[in-house]
């Protein structure tokens, strides 16, 4: 599915955050994700379910690049 | 999203600012205690880390580069007067969330080569919170900075701040900018809780 991650878009597999965080090879920690401008704790990203279009900002530099 | 920065009134202590805002909702805290000893910042850090992350929300301190290597907080906030960017980054690695404050668009370029995670922006407009004064940047200040990271390829988030009050927020965030930092305009509401749970409201819908 297609969806916006720091302003980019991007096509991606996953399904929930946890996958993303690990298709992207996010480190195990100092990272924060937020969907639609809303933070998710990181013990929610495997039940958070990503829909197509989704605007997701990642507190993280050069991810999502 | 929305950061909050811990704050003191007759009212509140800084615990107390970071619980409401927790419990009004917010995921996103930064303890600043500009005037205070190590010592001091230590003792709170450690109750507002623990009420962080019983909330599952982000908690980066001000300033203290040691102190967050050895609380393990999430990351720091590094003020135009701290410690440069690339230092905290060699010292605490890649796993660490770095924040810097920017005014202009140079300063955001200087920290995103600096491996900077997130931008605070700002001031919005002239507040009596932080004492040193950069230029007010407005809504054209925002609206250009944005153009220019784009034309850039910086994708990091930028957060603004300073003096910025409810009326403000879409407007704001209408200029591209990825969210809102706020201090003092919770604590002033009547219910600082019911305050933080409607601003994050207007956050999350526009």
């Amino acid at each position: 599915m297609k969806v916006t991650i720091n302003n980019k878009q991007h096509q991606t597999q996953a399904t929930n955050l946890c996958e993303l965080a690990s298709q992207l090879q996010l480190p195990q920690k100092g990272v924060a994700i937020a969907i639609d401008n809303q933070l998710k704790p990181r013990s929610s990203w495997g039940d958070t379910m990503l829909q197509e279009g989704a605007s997701i900002t990642i507190i993280k530099a050069a991810c999502g690049g | 999203m929305l950061q909050f920065i811990s704050h003191y009134t007759e009212r509140y202590s800084y615990l107390d600012s970071i619980r409401l805002a927790l419990e009004g909702g917010c995921r996103w805290v930064q303890l600043r205690m500009k005037d205070a000893s190590d010592d001091e910042v230590r003792q709170v850090a450690v109750v507002a880390q623990q009420m962080c992350r019983e909330a599952g929300a982000t908690f980066i301190i001000d300033d203290r580069v040691e102190l967050v290597r050895e609380l393990h907080a999430d990351g720091v906030h590094l003020g135009k007067n701290d410690m440069p960017i690339r230092e905290a980054r060699r010292i605490l690695g890649p796993d660490f969330i770095i924040g810097g404050t920017a005014n202009t668009f140079d300063d955001v370029v200087m920290h995103y080569e600096q491996s900077a995670d997130y931008i605070g922006c700002g001031p919005f407009r002239f507040t009596t919170t932080k004492q040193k004064l950069s230029p007010v940047l407005g809504l054209d200040g925002y609206r250009r900075i944005v153009i220019e990271m784009r034309a850039a390829h910086i994708d990091i988030p930028v957060v603004a701040i300073g003096g910025i009050t409810k009326d403000d927020i879409p407007a704001i965030l209408a200029t591209g900018i990825t969210g809102i930092a706020l201090s003092g305009t919770v604590l002033r509401a009547d219910n600082p809780v019911e305050e933080m749970k409607y601003l994050i409201n207007i956050i999350n819908h526009e």
